[in-house]
């Protein structure tokens, strides 16, 4: 029997090797991302406010922030009982069009460009740049340049969304200049607001929209993907951010992407989505193929479920 | 050595080599976007019209349009006796009927689809409480001109309508007929034949992909009814996935992909596949084409339409780039100029220009870049791939033409445009850039600019003018074709040469046959320089400054061409029409035999080169 062992032995190095290449190989290709929950997450206090100019004007009911470019060029505020009341200045529309803003404790408002149907001279200068209301006097300006972003006529954005950190008065901010048909070169910078420097760059990541969240596992950037029909979300640990997505959740259409995030309620997010394919966003794009979703946490089967669609 | 050990090197060395082998050559498991494959139809509906499921519908559909006024009924194998009844009672129901003829009382297309015993989760209380001691059915009827489904709940004992809701712009769930009209287009279509290297058998069709609720569908932007019949290859773990539109009884598209997870029917749109092809085969990368001595290759551009480069005829030389870079679209309004604050403002989709005339009048409209439909900033996006086809002259082949179409996503509504770039290439070296307007714009008083740009490539160039006699251009400038008195030989006004060779330009004045009422163009000539168009140029110019075209600018220090790289600019001049019967630059939608039908009233303009003899 014991010279056969030798046998015995050479079989079982081949087929162990044999097997440990085969797991390798039948290995999806695509990069996994990590699927995965991010714990109980509820509704939180906001720690930032309107604009203090609107109090000076004696604009204290509720106020909406128009940036769908509709009926105004820039920015505009609509306030009044539904809303009818607008607060627009001829100085706001001087960089063009806006895609996203977030406010600060201050009442500041950060605001990021968007290309709008047209080119035009300066549209693609314009898209390198986060551009800051003042809340108090109102002023519009360019608050900081990112000289690295670039759009040009084969990608016409530049940086796209911002949200505000409450934890460290910080941005954050993502860009989509780089990215072309083939790569996703996407950048998620992180900015300190005091001292207008990057506290981190992270590449590769191409978000349309940012919302920062927390749960009970910790923090989060939820990031609604440019590319993908996916809303991914990365962990911050120490005030950086993890590289490595979660995939929470894929809309059906492989054409739409998820443009505007909010949390409604326990476990709830409220979904916007809109058809982006890195070309100019164009006016007539109806309604109906904007649309809405709320998705709300299944705790059984651990992942997100549609809770209503088209709201 | 024993016996033993050397078997047990020889299972070693045999057992590491075939891993080896595995490693390098075996097949990879697993899903990947590259063994996607997109096919796209080159052919209509024309070629299904004789499958004879497709002629007896068409032919069902047509008797209860001019005859019945209700729906096309399911066929009895489709319905049990119950359903049968319910099928009788809605067939002269007022109110399911309300949406089968329009406003004017025009026939529309409904097909029933299903009649089952309804389900619960689609009853409202109500009805929930009725139905569960009597029986219902539920009924689904499509509307195909208003791409509308209309759900009924009948009560069959009583014959009683309970429910009636409707859902627009959502299609259902289909026959077993239009599934069987479905199978025949796929199975006959010559494209998937093609695919599959074989005659497609039904048996290795699977419907599972066929619309199965109330949901969108994949084609022609969720407007059609259309399903996805399958070719599944378990062996080779890919499937063949066709998008038959029902609406249309045609093959939309199909894609090879694997049967893993990320292959399920909402990956599948006929929009997406269409972009995909024609960003990863046109708008990557150059393609090459030889035919009747022309050797030449084209590209779709970002925002310049499509672009023939390096074309040489029987091995000379001829275009180093020929494209269409801008559609100039301007329309006269009488009045309101003095109301115009000056700053922008948008019309369906577009920046609008205003530019203000004499009085109270003015002109307004817009640069329309025709481009890729991703990573790009034109709004009148490719549509479906480059197309090559034979170019036929009284009957004889004398040569061919590369045509891409140029839509924006709602033509022909009203605002919405379809442009063509066709470049025609003639067995005897002459070649001609075509731009073709298929409407149908924001209004009937329109002019129309498409900017040709033509840098041909024959080396130290001269440019001349007919007037007479030749006359040499020695300096960048321009010339208004409309205002020409005289041709050489009744035809040629300008030509453009060097020492051993070289093209008379022809310009259209409807000499073409081609139902064209001539350029009325201004052509420049201009010294090439980087920057001037070499690239995809951004909108040039005003749309609606009609003493300029854009390219004025190029011209500002009036260099010499004379022996240079010259690069031509052409700009004809069109006049829209929507008069009844006039139609010109324009489209229409109408509705016959109760589908909705495009009327295309194109206009064509561009000049011909024809080599000096």
């Amino acid at each position: 029997m014991k010279k056969y062992l030798s046998i015995a032995l050479s079989l079982f190095v081949v087929s162990s090797l044999a097997f440990f290449v085969k797991s390798i190989k039948e290995k999806p290709l695509k990069v996994s991302v990590e699927k995965s929950n991010i714990g109980t997450f509820k509704k939180q206090k906001s720690c930032v406010r309107q604009p203090n100019f609107l109090r000076k004007l004696r604009i204290t009911s509720s106020v909406a922030i128009d940036l769908s470019q509709q009926n105004y060029k820039g920015l505009a505020f609509l306030y009044g009982e539904s809303f009818t009341e607008v607060l627009h200045l001829k100085s706001w529309e001087k960089f063009d069009h806006f895609s996203a803003y977030a406010l600060t404790p201050k009442g500041d408002m950060f605001l990021t460009p968007m290309p709008y149907i047209s080119v035009k001279e300066k549209t693609f200068e314009f898209q390198k740049n986060i551009y800051k209301l003042d809340s108090n006097s109102g002023k519009l300006s360019i608050w900081m340049s990112l000289d690295d972003v670039i759009a040009s006529s084969n990608n016409p954005y530049g940086v796209i969304s911002v949200e505000y950190d409450c934890d460290d008065n910080s941005l954050w901010v993502s860009a989509l200049d780089e990215t072309d048909y083939r790569n996703s070169r996407g950048i998620i910078y992180h900015i300190d607001i005091n001292t207008r420097k990057i506290l981190e760059k992270v590449e590769a990541i191409d978000a349309l929209t940012l919302k920062l969240i927390k749960s009970e596992k910790g923090k989060f950037l939820l990031a609604g993907m440019a590319k993908e029909n996916a809303l991914n979300a990365y962990v911050i640990v120490d005030k950086k951010l993890q590289k490595k997505p979660i995939k929470l959740l894929e809309l059906d259409d492989s054409n739409e992407h998820i443009r505007k995030i909010s949390v409604i309620g326990k476990n709830s997010l409220k979904i916007k989505s809109i058809p982006f394919s890195y070309s100019l966003i164009a006016q007539t794009q109806e309604s109906s193929i904007r649309k809405e979703y709320i998705f709300k946490w299944d705790t059984i089967y651990s992942r997100f479920f549609i809770y209503k669609n088209n709201i | 050595m024993s016996r033993e050990t050397k078997i047990s090197i020889f299972i070693l060395l045999f057992g590491f080599l075939a891993i080896g082998v595995y490693w390098f050559l075996g097949e990879k498991n697993g899903y990947s976007f590259k063994n996607e494959r997109i096919v796209l139809p080159h052919r209509g509906a024309e070629i299904f019209k004789d499958l004879p499921e497709v002629k007896r519908y068409l032919e069902d559909v047509k008797k209860v349009i001019t005859t019945t006024h209700t729906f096309l009924e399911l066929e009895d194998n489709e319905l049990d006796e119950k359903a049968k009844s319910v099928q009788k009672f809605l067939l002269t129901n007022r109110a399911f009927l309300q949406d089968v003829v329009d406003a004017k009382g025009q026939m529309q297309h409904n097909d029933m689809m299903t009649i089952r015993p309804a389900i619960v989760s689609v009853l409202n209380a109500k009805s929930k409480k009725l139905c569960s001691v009597t029986t219902c059915y539920q009924a689904v009827k499509y509307n195909f001109v208003t791409n509308t489904t209309t759900r009924a709940i009948v009560d069959v004992k009583s014959q009683k309508l309970l429910e009636l809701k409707r859902f627009k712009a959502m299609q259902p769930d289909v026959s077993q007929r239009l599934r069987k009209i479905a199978q025949a287009i796929a199975l006959n279509a010559p494209e998937v034949k093609a695919e599959l290297g074989e005659e497609p058998s039904i048996k290795e069709m699977s419907m599972a992909n066929v619309r199965g609720s109330v949901n969108d569908s994949p084609c022609e932007n969720r407007e059609h009814l259309c399903v996805a019949p399958t070719f599944s290859y378990h062996d080779k773990e890919e499937a063949l996935w066709a998008i038959v539109d029902l609406t249309e009884l045609k093959l939309a598209a199909a894609k090879w992909a694997g049967l893993g997870k990320t292959a399920t029917p909402s990956c599948i749109s006929e929009r997406s596949f269409q972009n995909r092809e024609v960003m990863e085969k046109y708008c990557q990368r150059d393609t090459t084409y030889v035919q009747n001595g022309w050797s030449l290759a084209y590209r779709i551009t970002g925002s310049d339409g499509l672009e023939i480069v390096n074309a040489t005829f029987k091995n000379r030389p001829v275009i180093k780039s020929a494209k269409i870079v801008d559609w100039h679209v301007a329309y006269r309004a009488k009045e309101g100029a003095s109301a115009l604050d000056g700053s922008d403002s948008y019309v369906a989709g577009r920046r609008v220009e205003y530019v203000k005339e004499k009085g109270d009048a003015f002109f307004f409209g817009y640069n329309d870049a025709m481009g890729c439909p991703m990573f790009s900033t034109s709004v009148v996006l490719a549509f479906n791939v480059p197309q090559i086809k034979p170019l036929v002259k009284k009957g004889k082949n004398v040569g061919f033409y590369i045509v891409q179409d140029y839509r924006n996503p709602k033509w022909p509504m009203a605002c919405n445009y379809r442009y063509e770039n066709r470049f025609e290439f003639y067995k005897d070296g002459s070649f001609r850039v075509v731009g073709v307007n298929i409407g149908r714009g924001c209004g009937e008083d329109a002019i129309y600019r498409p900017v040709m740009r033509i840098d041909l490539n024959l080396g130290e160039e001269s440019f001349s003018k007919f007037d007479g006699s030749w006359s040499r251009w020695l300096v960048e400038q321009s010339d208004f074709q409309k205002d020409a008195k005289q041709y050489a030989k009744n035809r040629y006004l300008y030509k453009i040469e060097n020492e051993e060779r070289g093209y008379y330009i022809e310009p259209n004045r409807g000499q073409f046959n081609d139902g064209s009422r001539g350029d009325n163009a201004t052509l420049f000539a201009t010294r090439f320089k980087e920057g001037e168009g070499e690239q995809d140029l951004l909108t040039l110019g005003s749309c609606c400054k009609l003493s300029e075209d854009g390219v004025e600018r190029y011209m500002d220090t009036q260099e010499s061409i004379d022996k240079e790289d010259i690069v031509l600019w052409y700009v004809p001049r069109i006049k829209n029409d929507a008069r009844a019967g006039h139609e010109y630059c324009w489209a229409d939608t109408v509705l016959e035999n109760g589908q909705l039908v495009v009327k295309e009233y194109p206009c064509i303009v561009g000049p011909k080169f024809v080599p000096i003899k």
